[in-house]
Formats: C-alpha cells, sequence, structure tokens
C-alpha cells in the first residue's frame, strides 16, 4: 500500500503541473471543448433527431406524407417486422459469441504459442485475404457445397450416414449463422491477436516465476490485457453481422429476413420512414445492450486501465 | 398530389432550386458511365441523342443505328431498381442532361403526370411506324397511364412464367401444353421443390392470378392489389409457406440459373434467360419454359422522352430513335443478341430476310413472335410502380416473417 502511495505520488508529482496548465489552457479555450460538441451534436444528434421524427410519418403510393401519425410504428409490429430486428440482434450476437469462442483461442495460440515465424506470417497472410475478395463470390461458393446436391450431402449419403439429403444444410438460419462465422472470423481473430501480441512477455513470465497457475496468468494478466482486443473484435464483428445483406441474402433462402434485407425491401416502395423506424428501433436497442454490456464489463474491473498495454 | 403534405412540394422545390446543383453533379455522374455503353466517338457533324435507362433495351452494338438514322446514341445504364431510377430522374433532374428515358412500366404513371415525362406527339412525322403497331404494344399500361395518356413508346417485352425440370414431373419435354400455376404453389409433386421470387412485384401478382383462376377470390387489378387483396395472397402464401411449399426464395438472375443447374428445386418462377442458360448446361430442354393456363406477368420496357428535351434542337433525332425502335432492325438485333420480343415483329423477320440472315435465326425470329403472341393473349401486364406498394410490401413482409 504504501509503495503504492509513494509511486502515485511519485507520479503525480512532476505532473502536477502541466495538468494545471491544461486546466487553464482549456479554461482560456473553453470555446474547443464548445465546438466539439456543436459539432457533435449537429453531426450525431441532429441526424438521429431527424431519423426518429422521420419515423411518425407514413408513405402513401410512393410519396411521403408528412402528417405525423402512429401508422409507421403500428405497422413494424403488425407486419413482424420488429422480429426483423430482434431476429437480427439474435443471431449478430450469437455469431459474435462464436466468433469470440473460436478466434481467441486461436489469436492466443498465433500470438504466443506459435514459435515458427513463418507459419505465423502465412496465417496472418490468409486472415487478410479475404478482405480482397467479394462478399457474394465468396459466399455463393457456399450453396454449391451445401444444398441438396452438394458436395456435403453427397458425402453424407455416400458414407451411409443420412439415406436423403440433409435439408437444413442451406437455406436455414444455420446456414446463415455458418456463412456469417466464416465471413467474420478475421474482424474478430486480428484485434485480438494484435492486442495480445502487445503483452510483454515479461509480464507472462513474471506471473510463472510467482508461481501463478497457467490460468492465472492467462485470467489475471492476459485476458484484462487483451480486453481491447477482444472490445474491437466485438465491435469490427457485431457492427457488420447487424448489417448483413449478403449471407442471409444467399445463404437464409428468404426466409431468414435480417434488417438489411427488410430494409432493402421497404426502399423498393420509397417508404422512408419504415426505415427510419426500424433503424430508431435498432439504435434504441442498441443502446440498452450497450447499457447491459458495460454493467458487465465493470465486474471485470476497470476497463480503462487495460488500455495501458498499448503504451508499451 | 395537391396536399401540402406531401412530397410533391418537395418535387417542385428540387425541380425549381434546391437540387439543382447536386442534380447537375449527380447527374453528371450518373452519366458518367455513358463511356460503357455509348457507341465510339461521334462523327462531326453527327446528331446525338443521349439515353439513361436499363442496359437490357440497348443493342449491343449501336453501329447499325447509327450507320441507318445517322444519330449517334448515348446510353447510360441505370439500375434496375425503380426506387434508384425515379430517384435519379426526379431529384437529380437528369431531364436536364438525358433525352430519353427507358425503363420497364410504371414509372409514366408517376412520374408522367408529375411533367418529368413529355407526351408522345403520335403526329410527329418522324413516327412513321406508329399507325401500323399494334394497340396490344402502343396502348398497353407499360407506356399510358390508367387514363389513358401517352407517355412512351414501347421498346422490348415479354411474358414471364416459371421455368421447370419437364422429367422429374413427368412431363413430355417436346410438350407445350398449357400447365397450371398450381405447379409453383400447391402440387403435391412439387412441394418442397419451388423457389419463389423474393420481390413482391414480381411473385404476388401470380400468385393472385392464380388465386382468381381457381375461383377462390376475385382481384380488381392483379398488378396493383389493395390493402384487403394484397392481405388474402399472404394468407394464402403464408399457408403454402407453412405447408412446406416453397424450398427458398431468390434475388437475382444468376441465383435462378444457379438453383436451376444445380437443381436444387424442380420449380421456378424466374426469367425466361435463366432457362435458356440452365439448358446451355444441362443440355436442350433439361429444363423448359411453361406456356400457362392462366396467364403470365407480362412486362414491357418503355422509352419516354424528358420534358426538358421538348425545347432542344434535336427533337426529331429523339423521334427517329423513338421510331427505330419500332422498326426491324432493332427487332431483329435485340430478338436474336437477347431473346427479347416486342412491338412489329414481322418488321425484324423482313429485315433479316432482307439482310440475310441464316434460315435458323429467321425461324428463330419467327418462333419468337409466335410465341409472344400465344402469350400475350393472357392476362395480366405488370407493373414496377403499383400505387398500393406501401401496403403490398407491407403484406409481402408479413409472408417472409411468418
Amino acid at each position: 500500500m504504501t509503495m503504492i502511495s509513494a509511486a502515485s505520488e511519485g507520479e503525480a508529482g512532476p505532473v502536477s503541473r502541466p495538468r494545471l496548465g491544461l486546466r487553464q489552457w482549456a479554461a482560456r479555450t473553453n470555446w474547443v471543448l464548445g465546438l466539439i460538441l456543436l459539432a457533435w451534436f449537429v453531426l450525431v444528434i441532429v441526424p438521429l433527431a431527424v431519423l426518429f421524427s422521420f419515423s411518425f410519418f407514413e408513405t402513401k403510393s410512393y410519396f411521403t406524407i408528412y402528417r405525423p401519425s402512429l401508422n409507421t410504428w403500428i405497422s413494424l409490429f403488425e407486419s413482424g417486422r420488429f422480429e426483423v430486428t430482434l431476429r437480427t440482434l439474435r443471431i449478430a450476437l450469437t455469431v459474435t459469441l462464436i466468433e469470440l469462442l473460436v478466434a481467441y483461442p486461436f489469436a492466443l495460440w498465433l500470438a504466443k504459442g506459435c514459435r515458427s515465424k513463418t507459419l505465423r506470417a502465412v496465417l496472418i497472410a490468409l486472415l487478410t485475404i479475404p478482405f480482397f475478395l467479394d462478399t457474394s463470390s465468396r459466399t455463393i461458393i457456399w450453396r454449391a457445397i451445401l444444398g441438396q446436391n452438394g458436395l456435403v450431402n453427397s458425402l453424407l449419403m455416400q458414407a451411409g450416414l443420412t439415406d436423403a439429403p440433409v435439408e437444413w444444410l442451406l437455406y436455414s438460419e444455420v446456414s446463415v449463422h455458418f456463412g456469417l462465422v466464416v465471413s467474420l472470423f478475421p474482424p474478430m481473430a486480428l484485434p485480438i491477436y494484435m492486442a495480445i501480441g502487445l503483452i510483454d512477455d515479461e509480464l507472462i513470465k513474471a506471473s510463472d516465476d510467482l508461481g501463478a497457475t497457467p490460468w492465472q496468468t492467462f485470467s489475471r494478466i492476459v485476458l484484462p490485457l487483451s480486453l481491447p482486443g477482444v472490445m474491437a473484435g466485438v465491435v469490427f464483428t457485431l457492427g457488420p453481422a447487424l448489417a448483413a445483406w449478403v449471407e442471409p441474402g444467399m445463404l437464409g433462402g428468404g426466409f431468414v429476413n435480417l434488417l438489411s434485407n427488410s430494409i432493402e425491401s421497404a426502399y423498393t416502395a420509397l417508404r422512408y420512414p419504415v426505415v427510419a423506424a426500424l433503424s430508431t428501433f435498432v439504435i434504441l436497442l442498441l443502446l440498452a445492450l450497450l447499457g447491459a454490456m458495460m454493467l458487465v464489463a465493470r465486474r471485470f474491473g476497470d476497463l480503462s486501465s487495460s488500455f495501458r498495454v498499448l503504451k508499451g | 398530389m395537391k396536399d401540402r403534405f406531401s412530397t410533391h412540394s418537395q418535387i417542385e422545390l428540387s425541380r425549381r432550386a434546391l437540387l439543382k446543383a447536386t442534380g447537375a453533379m449527380a447527374g453528371l455522374a450518373a452519366l458518367g458511365g455513358a463511356a460503357t455503353l455509348a457507341s465510339p466517338a461521334r462523327a462531326q457533324g453527327e446528331t446525338t441523342v443521349r439515353a439513361y435507362g436499363v442496359p437490357t433495351a440497348a443493342l449491343k452494338d449501336w453501329t447499325p443505328m447509327r450507320q441507318s438514322l445517322g444519330i449517334n446514341v448515348e446510353m447510360s445504364g441505370s439500375n434496375n431498381d425503380v426506387g434508384v431510377f425515379m430517384r435519379d430522374v426526379v431529384a437529380s433532374q437528369l431531364g436536364d442532361e438525358v433525352d430519353i428515358f427507358i425503363f420497364e412500366s410504371g414509372t409514366e404513371d408517376i412520374l408522367g403526370p408529375q411533367g418529368l415525362y413529355a407526351p408522345i406527339d403520335e403526329s410527329n412525322p418522324n413516327l412513321t411506324l406508329w399507325e401500323r403497331t399494334s394497340d396490344d404494344w402502343k396502348r398497353s399500361a407499360v407506356v399510358q397511364d390508367p387514363e389513358g395518356n401517352q407517355w412512351g413508346v414501347p421498346v422490348i417485352g415479354n411474358a414471364d412464367s416459371f421455368g421447370y425440370f419437364p422429367a422429374k414431373l413427368g412431363i413430355d419435354p417436346a410438350s407445350e401444353e398449357e400447365l397450371s400455376w398450381s405447379l409453383m404453389f400447391e402440387d403435391e409433386r412439387t412441394r418442397g421443390r419451388v423457389a419463389y421470387a423474393n420481390t413482391y412485384t414480381y411473385s404476388m401478382g401470380v400468385a393472385a392470378l392464380y388465386l382468381q383462376s381457381k375461383g377462390v377470390a376475385t382481384f380488381e387489378d392483379l398488378a396493383n392489389l389493395s390493402a384487403e387483396e394484397a392481405k388474402a395472397v399472404a394468407d394464402f402464401l403464408i399457408e403454402r409457406k407453412k405447408a412446406g411449399q416453397f424450398r427458398t426464395l431468390h434475388g437475382s438472375f444468376e441465383e435462378q440459373i444457379q438453383l436451376l443447374t444445380n437443381q436444387e428445386v424442380d420449380v421456378i418462377n424466374c426469367w425466361e434467360p435463366a432457362v435458356r442458360e440452365a439448358n446451355l448446361k444441362l443440355g436442350p430442354d433439361a429444363t423448359r419454359y411453361a406456356y400457362t393456363k392462366e396467364g403470365y406477368f407480362k412486362w414491357g420496357h418503355g422509352a419516354y422522352v424528358a420534358a426538358q428535351a421538348m425545347e432542344r434542337d434535336n427533337v426529331d433525332a429523339i423521334y427517329k430513335v423513338l421510331n427505330y425502335f419500332l422498326d426491324g432492325e432493332y427487332r431483329a438485333l435485340q430478338a436474336r443478341d437477347r431473346g427479347y420480343a416486342g412491338p412489329n415483329m414481322d418488321l425484324g423477320v423482313e429485315y433479316a430476310t432482307e439482310n440475310g440472315w441464316t434460315p435458323e435465326e429467321i425461324e428463330a425470329l419467327r418462333a419468337t413472335e409466335a410465341k409472344v403472341n400465344r402469350k400475350f393473349s393472357k392476362p395480366f401486364v405488370s407493373t414496377t410502380t403499383p400505387s398500393n406498394a406501401d401496403v403490398m410490401e407491407e403484406e409481402w413482409q408479413r409472408f417472409l416473417n411468418s
């Protein structure tokens, strides 16, 4: 305790004067903060407010009727469109969780376990290849593999494991999950790999030297310090999964109707209020989700402290 | 339309000033693609007509037209989405740059009365083939609005039904018997083996046509279902979906071909060229495109003149191009290169004969003419812009989410 206090005092001593200077500077230049807040208000809050207010109009024969009503919101529930939002959230969260469970051990091994630099370079190169390929081209291949006359069903039937083709391999929620997990593996794995790669090996050695078990080293050193990568991976995976359009369209057979498909359908009838209502609904759900995630994150400790690893 | 709450005022505003600057920029951006579809460098002194629309209406090579008319056509391709197309025409004010718009039927119902399309001058001396063009084409809903105003000239068209595998359904591949749309919706032989287009304007009308033919419901306009009518169709489709009738929905031409060539389904409501493409891989007549008992999704592309173009100095050239769309050269080239029919197919046969085409090519043109005449005698004419689009889209979503 004493050491920590001394260290804190020692740190606070030399930096206290510049901090004071910063405050004075900030006090003199209050307009900078005001400008940032104004820009944030104009660029973020105003469009959201416009979006929200637009959801109270409706469309008739391709024309937006600027008469406030709840019709669009009512129709959102009557047509089952709100289910689209919930379905999208459910699938996106499931895919993100699967990615995390698969990508974290892989990234840990790649960063700290893989001793061959060549193998590591090859694997990282393989992870980046999908960024250079069109999603549609990558996804459409799976239809030939997972279809009733596809490779998987042929193998299953030849091996005598099934008598008839397994139908749910394609055009089902299972195939949509599969397509998304395959597509979004690199965005989850790469940031985690980067974060774990930045952890100083000396910290891990010190933990070993002090008698910690591998699990203790992992849970008290590696996991907290890799949280920035995990957070980045979750954001890079959850965002595209929420906006997924190609995979549900190509592998879901049209009946796994997700948000992007539903919004696109509304656009064809120029139903901008429906698009606005759907987007508002998603934002509200995401805010609730974010709040829940922050509550959970607090249980793991001070998230901001884990960003110190980036200084190294 | 006078309602102060409607977007009509927005359009007026955009027309005047607000969007003019951005519109001009967007228009130029849209026309940026012109190079890909435009003919080679313009000859000196040659009149130019600028067109904007779906690329399927373009000739693969405009040289024959330039040689025949002495007119250079610069065509930029539009998106197939009617919403995108109308946004380009309205918000971007493309009429300031473009002389002719070419799109699938429906836009004329909205953009014509709004004054963005100019009415067709049927007495224009350059429109020499107008009189001989049959009313089936020139007075169809593709080029007229519901009030009968003439906003366009027919360009190409077809009557869509469904592709099927004769062998799987026990039908003689050579047979041209009329099949029922029940194969699509209710036949036990096809349960779980049907692909249905995921577009409400394309798929709801044929379901309504089937229900009407069965005598279980009546519809005022199969292409434009009211709220109650759309609900009746959606209820039927939901019931069939729950019965496991549909294997999948499809959303693109490439998907249609893949579903057929992989034999993932036995029946699919699709474009005719998809069947042709599948047969290239599977062998002649492995799949067939149905003649139906009840009718077809009849569609057509029209050419519409931009209102602003009537004040420019190339109106004669514009009307010569419109007339060319009715003539034999365009007809024959479109039928041969893309397989599409259109008005005055007999002139296409005449052109092919006079220009030394092979007997097989001429016979194919005659077959196309006979096929279209047979199909076009049945209902119904489709539209991309049903005025009840909002309720139809809503009910289609209910079907998808059920």
